[in-house]
């Protein structure tokens, strides 16, 4: 089992939203009991009266920042599917600030105000209101400004890659930085809110190992185990599942057969990746439309994501099996390969075998179906006119293969119209 | 003294703010494991918004690049969306929280000094400020800070900076609002 669970097709789009809405309830729960559904507690922390809005935050950053590092580096969840919003420093350094100017003049931020409208603050339903109108305005404006939104894109990029330091190195430093936001916090709602800290706090009176210093030592431990075990990605070191290999070649539910490729192309299909793993020149030569080239030697385990549906094919199957191996034991459980490689394609899709004169109406009309896919994909049906052909020795002139003129279907994989991921 | 029946139970204090946030976190790995992605908010009233423009004024909606992105390629409802789920969800998990808590009141909250309609006023302006601000920056504090801020992502983290240094920076001039 592994996560993202949604991403690994556990379960489907309406199952998602399920989720969705239950993870929303548990989000404005805890924003709620967190006293996040009233203006005056959130604007306190920008007097130092109160700091729950810091102190909520990075309990919260460091919660999913060691979670995620640990889930990841124990190979319980793929973070390079975790979706990052892409990088645009510029825009997002002015959003930043005309957000922070609205958290103060208005008092919430978009997720409190539902929670403070859904609470009866007239407030909050004011807030929901001018964000709308602010939304309606950004729509307004944005043809102009859409350049603007553009500038200074680094793409999906962490700390860790910006700034070529270890993962760990940052887990372990925001959890340190973040205990010490703590303590000054406290330090601060004391001299300035004049509160003092309760047992809750990590400045609490007396020197026992209250939950919350437990839970602090905790997390600087689990910082330090951070600093020491490596990435949290998942590497190029191979780890096979020898049983389900086998289980999978053996029951051959590891191959794509050449006709049901052929559907899926003609079907138009975009929810897989087609590689061919030959030699870049015999790419040149002839290759199955929509295909990617990658050879053999080049393959490794960055060229797609993990949840990809991805088929191999080769001239034969040795290759195809080679790659479809590598990848598996990359941890991509999705890797197929064409069974019978490109001969199987020429025989069976390009140039289909007409059967016997006498042969079952089934397979007349299944021929006469073949027939028009070996056309569209620029081939021609073999001993058609219904002479008797031996499948053992068919004479194949044609199988000098140039590039057929196929129909203009050999673009690229078109890109899947994703939603938005993001806010 | 006792006190007298007609007068509501007191409201619950708030949560540790620690205990709250360590939940919020488990909240928020629930949603990289289970989704592969985060938190959101504004993301969902874009989408309504979007959705609505379009019922109103179909042509508009289309030929605006910002709502077309909301509205996706016409094959499915824009409504279906997981953010708008998830922020139906914010809505009545904040529901059920404030009436557990004794803390569903229509009230305005506010500082001392200032009038209702003032504070209104204000509310609506931040709010559109808000708006404008997280489309700018891909997400507001729980789409970017919160959520980016546990993946490590660079954007996230320049923009969760900009968020406390404009409110920090603004706070001395709206001390009357508050204080």
């Amino acid at each position: 089992m592994i996560a993202p669970f949604y991403k690994y097709g556990m379960f489907g789009e309406e199952m998602s939203l399920v989720v969705a809405f239950v993870i929303g309830l548990a989000f404005g729960f805890i924003l709620e009991q967190a006293g996040f559904g009233n203006a005056r507690v959130l604007a306190a922390q920008f007097y130092f009266r109160e700091l729950r809005v810091l102190k909520v935050m990075f309990t919260a950053i460091i919660t999913a920042l060691v979670g995620v590092y640990l889930l990841g580096r124990f190979g319980f969840l793929d973070l390079s599917l975790v979706y990052l919003t892409p990088t645009f420093l510029v825009p997002q350094v002015v959003g930043g600030l005309i957000l922070g100017a609205g958290f103060i003049i208005g008092g919430y931020c978009p997720g409190t105000s539902c929670v403070s409208a859904a609470t009866g603050r007239i407030d909050g339903i004011f807030f929901v209101a001018g964000m709308v109108g602010g939304l309606a305005g950004f729509a307004e404006i944005y043809p102009d400004i859409e350049p603007f939104t553009k500038i200074t894109s680094f793409g999906h990029v962490t700390l860790a890659q910006m700034f070529h330091v270890s993962y760990g190195l940052l887990v372990f430093a925001v959890v340190v930085m973040a205990i010490g936001a703590f303590v000054a916090a406290e330090l601060a709602e004391k001299f300035v809110g004049r509160k003092e800290p309760g047992a809750g706090a990590l400045t609490g009176p007396g020197r026992k190992l209250t939950p919350v210093r437990g839970a602090a030592l905790a997390f600087a431990g689990l910082g330090l185990v951070a600093l020491f075990a490596g990435s949290p990605y998942r590497n190029a070191f191979a780890r096979v599942d020898t049983k389900q290999l086998a289980l999978d070649a053996g029951n051959a539910a590891d191959q794509v057969a050449v006709t049901e490729l052929a559907d899926w192309i003609v079907e138009g299909r975009n929810d897989y990746l087609l590689v061919d793993v030959r030699e870049a020149a015999a790419f040149a030569t002839y290759h199955i439309p929509g295909a990617l080239n990658i050879p053999l030697a080049t393959l490794t385990a960055d060229f797609a994501r993990r949840n990809e549906r991805i088929v191999f094919y080769s001239d034969g199957g040795l290759h195809s099996a080679q790659a479809w191996f590598l990848l598996r034991s990359l941890g991509f459980p999705a890797a197929r390969m064409l069974s019978g490689g490109l001969e199987e394609w020429k025989n069976s899709v390009l140039y289909p075998l007409a059967p016997a004169a006498g042969a079952a109406p089934r397979d007349q009309i299944d021929f006469a179906k073949r027939t028009a896919v070996a056309r569209y994909f620029g081939g021609a049906p073999r001993g058609a006119g219904n002479e008797t052909v031996s499948p053992a020795a068919p004479a194949l002139p044609q199988l000098k293969l140039t590039v057929p003129a196929t129909p203009a279907t050999d673009t690229p994989q078109p890109v899947k119209k994703k939603k938005k991921e993001g806010c | 003294m006792s006190t007298p029946p007609d007068t509501p139970p007191p409201d619950k204090p708030f949560m540790n703010a620690y205990l709250a946030g360590f939940i919020l976190g488990l909240v928020l790995l629930a949603a990289f494991v289970f989704m592969g992605r985060g938190l959101g908010a504004s993301g969902a009233f874009t989408t309504a918004l979007a959705a609505s423009v379009h019922a109103v004024a179909p042509a508009h909606a289309e030929g605006n690049a910002f709502y077309a992105e909301y509205l996706g390629d016409g094959t499915t409802n824009p409504l279906k969306d997981w953010l708008v789920f998830e922020v139906l969800g914010v809505f009545a998990g904040g529901f059920l929280s404030g009436a557990l808590a004794n803390r569903l009141k229509l009230t305005i909250e506010k500082g001392p000094r200032i009038t209702n309609p003032r504070r209104l006023m204000f509310a609506a302006i931040g709010g559109a400020l808000m708006g404008i601000g997280a489309k700018l920056a891909l997400g507001c504090t729980s789409g970017q800070a919160l959520t980016g801020g546990a993946l490590l992502n660079v954007g996230s983290w320049a923009f969760m900076m900009c968020v406390f240094g404009g409110a920090y920076g603004l706070a001395w001039f709206l001390r009357r609002a508050w204080l």
